[in-house]
């Protein structure tokens, strides 16, 4: 496929290429001079440590599991998350627990081990989707680092605890109302 | 002096010499050293970036990243020097020198301040005095044998990449020194004379005598003819990254790298003293007509730095030329500018100006 | 200064000579250039040492060594059977010019000049004598080289492009 490529006319001032090299070392002296009076705050770079990208809507982070008032998790440990999972890298265990208050008399369920592991993780946000109970959010922290792998896998608190700080929440590390043991069914 | 002399068991002149030496070099040197981070920070600010600015003295003093170019030598310091197996060993460890010594060496010639007389003795602030008979041919000569440290490198890693841009880097610099060099007549003409405290001497302190009124095709020339032998960017085709991976000095790391590039800086260095020396009336302070000597010292450091600042100025505004625009440029427009600023001077003179 | 300069040039060619490494060789020669040139300055001729360094060294034999890289890799050559009459004759050969040559300069005028005088420091020579040598004294020789090289430029030029 021929492009035909338009040829410019230059004057006979744009010929001698001394004069729009002139006029190129104005610009890039102009930016120069823009750069090195505008406040660091100000400029295109974000320095890393000091300043933080605020990240847009919609964001997929870190992951939180959402909890109630009174700190009860929400996730009623459907595994529906784990399912959705395209790495497989959340790994739950049910528990049940009961507490007439809150549930009218009902037995419920609830994660007692919630494993997500950050290293597999794809951030893609299938877990999120996927959640009947809009139990699990992924939200804006991205500096997610560790020394070792094995702090690398997050747990149920670890991930109840993610956003505690900046919601201005307190960290929880117990669940609100006690484990029932595994009721034997009498036949 | 004469006491501090008689202590170190030295006669003055020696003294005198080793101070100037000393102060040269040294001063160079570190120059060239600032200036690997000048341009750093400076292409950033012009790319609206920030550039190095996190180095800092035991982790606190951070002296907006001036600390880069002690962390850049410690590090260097300590890399692995490696040597390719297919290499020209001895040929390998010669190259950065052969590369350094003469872009120091063209410095040697040049005055960066007024002479003074104490005592009855006449001191020179240039390491070669005035009146040695080689004059501005010396740095032209010194410019000359820079090629060898490009070709040397290139040559002695065995690498095609390198031997492909020691040879685009040899050729360029040999075309380019002719333009440079009949540029450079032309000022002898009209000086009368070569020798650098005769040229500064004859361009006064006043900036519509200087060279660069009077010749201004030849300073375009010669600039342009510098930035060829400093490989530097429009024309750096020893090491074009993006077409021949580092060119020259691919092969080349730890210190040995470092070492090519403070010669890089440090030939930059040279070139922005000749042109202010040859265009810019030397340590001649504008207006003033007798500067004292710290004056013009300073005077001469200020042209100094803005010129090297300009070479980087440039660098972040023209493009890469291709090799055959190079070749074009250097002896089909270069060459006969030069020849017609020669021409043009000498039709001048002849008519009594 | 003298031994310095002298044994660079003359440990230079004799480098070249024995060099296998064409490059390596070529380097030699550049070094010997060098010594020339200290020589130079030393007779009170600094012009003549620039000028051997910008042209030898900076222009002649960078091309040279661009031809040498360009055309040969990095094979060194393999010596050819050896020629021991050659090498005997070149050697007597060598040795005669040699001696032949020390018994001229210690014959000659200046020399004995010297031993009667005394060492006088020359005046170092400038760019202005030299260009007056040349467009005054010597000008009808130095348009005969001009017309010379230029004829030698068009030569070359015809040669090696065919079709203007
Ligand atoms: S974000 Fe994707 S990969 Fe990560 S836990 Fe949720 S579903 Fe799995
Ligand atoms: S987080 Fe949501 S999807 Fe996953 S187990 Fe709990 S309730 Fe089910």
């Amino acid at each position: 496929m021929g492009v035909i490529v338009k040829k410019v006319e230059l004057s006979w001032l744009d010929r001698t290429y001394v004069w729009p090299v002139m006029k190129g070392m104005a610009i890039t002296f102009e930016h120069f001079i823009k750069q090195l009076f505008t406040a660091t705050s100000k400029r295109y770079t974000i320095q890393y440590p000091e300043m933080k990208k605020e990240m847009p809507e919609g964001y997929r982070g870190l992951h939180e599991l959402k909890r109630f008032e009174d700190g009860a998790i929400k996730c009623v440990a459907c595994f529906m998350c784990q399912e959705a999972c395209p790495a497989r890298c959340i790994s739950i265990e049910a528990e049940e627990f009961s507490d007439l208050n809150i549930t009218q008399g009902f037995e419920e369920k609830r994660p007692a081990i919630f494993k997500i592991d950050m290293l597999r993780c794809i951030y893609c946000g299938m877990c999120e989707e996927a959640c009947p109970k809009d139990a699990i959010w992924l939200r804006k922290d991205y500096e997610v680092a560790a020394y070792d792998r094995l702090s690398m896998q997050f747990g149920k608190w670890d991930l109840m605890n993610t956003y505690a700080k900046a919601d201005g929440k307190d960290r929880i590390s117990q669940d609100p109302t006690p484990t029932v043991p595994r009721r034997t069914i009498v036949m | 002096m004469d006491k501090f002399a008689s202590l170190l068991h030295l006669t003055p002149a020696i003294l005198w010499m080793v101070i100037k030496v000393v102060i040269v070099f040294a001063g160079v040197m570190s120059l060239a050293a600032i200036f690997t981070w000048v341009e750093r920070r400076g292409s950033a600010m012009i790319q609206d970036r920030i550039g190095p600015n996190r180095a800092a003295l035991f982790g606190k003093i951070r002296i907006i990243g001036l600390a880069q170019i002690l962390a850049d030598g410690i590090k260097m310091f300590f890399k692995e020097d490696l040597i390719p197996t297919d290499a020209n060993r001895k040929l390998f460890w010669l190259a950065p020198f052969l590369a350094f010594v003469p872009a120091l060496m063209g410095f040697a010639i040049i005055p960066f301040g007024k002479s003074f007389v104490s005592g009855g003795v006449s001191y020179h602030l240039s390491v070669l005095d005035p009146g040695n008979g080689m004059g501005m041919l010396y740095p032209l000569a010194i410019g000359g044998m820079a090629v060898y440290g490009v070709l040397v490198a290139a040559w002695s890693s065995n690498n095609k990449w390198s031997i492909l841009g020691g040879m685009r880097a040899s050729a360029a610099m040999v075309s380019y020194e002719i333009g440079m060099s009949l540029a450079v007549v032309s000022i002898f003409m009209t000086t009368g004379g070569y020798d650098p405290s005769e040229i500064i001497g004859t361009q006064g302190h006043l900036p519509w005598n200087w060279n660069i009124v009077h010749q201004p095709l030849g300073f375009i020339v010669f600039f342009t003819c510098l930035f060829a032998e400093t490989n530097r960017l429009p024309f750096d085709f020893a090491e074009g990254e993006s077409e021949i991976v580092a060119g020259f000095n691919t092969e080349f790391g730890s210190m040995k790298y470092s070492l090519m590039a403070l010669a890089e800086y440090s030939h930059m260095m040279t070139a922005s003293a000749l042109i202010a020396t040859l265009y810019f009336g030397g340590w001649q302070v504008p207006f003033v007509k007798d500067p004292t000597v710290m004056l013009s010292v300073a005077c001469f450091l200020v042209k100094l730095v803005f010129f090297a600042w300009v070479f980087v100025w440039i660098r972040w505004t023209v493009p890469r030329f291709r090799y055959d625009q190079l070749m074009h440029l250097g002896w089909k427009v270069m060459l006969p500018m030069s020849m017609g600023n020669l021409v043009f001077h000498a039709w001048r003179m002849s008519q009594g100006h | 200064m003298f031994i310095t300069f002298a044994l660079i040039t003359l440990l230079g060619a004799l480098a070249m000579l024995l060099q296998k490494n064409v490059i390596v060789a070529g380097l030699c020669m550049v070094a010997t250039f060098f010594g020339v040139a200290g020589l130079f300055v030393l007779l009170g001729n600094p012009v003549a040492a620039a000028l051997q360094v910008i042209v030898y060294t900076g222009a002649i034999m960078v091309l040279v060594l661009f031809v040498i890289m360009m055309l040969n890799s990095h094979e060194e050559e393999k010596a050819e059977a050896s020629r021991p009459v050659q090498r005997w004759v070149s050697l007597a050969l060598v040795a005669a010019l040699a001696l032949g040559s020390v018994k001229l300069v210690l014959a000659s005028s200046g020399v004995k000049a010297l031993n009667l005088n005394g060492a006088a420091l020359p005046r170092a020579t400038t760019l202005q004598n030299v260009g007056a040598a040349l467009f005054a004294d010597h000008l009808l020789g130095f348009e005969v080289v001009g017309l010379l090289l230029l004829a030698a430029m068009i030569g070359a030029v015809a040669l090696t492009k065919r079709n203007l």
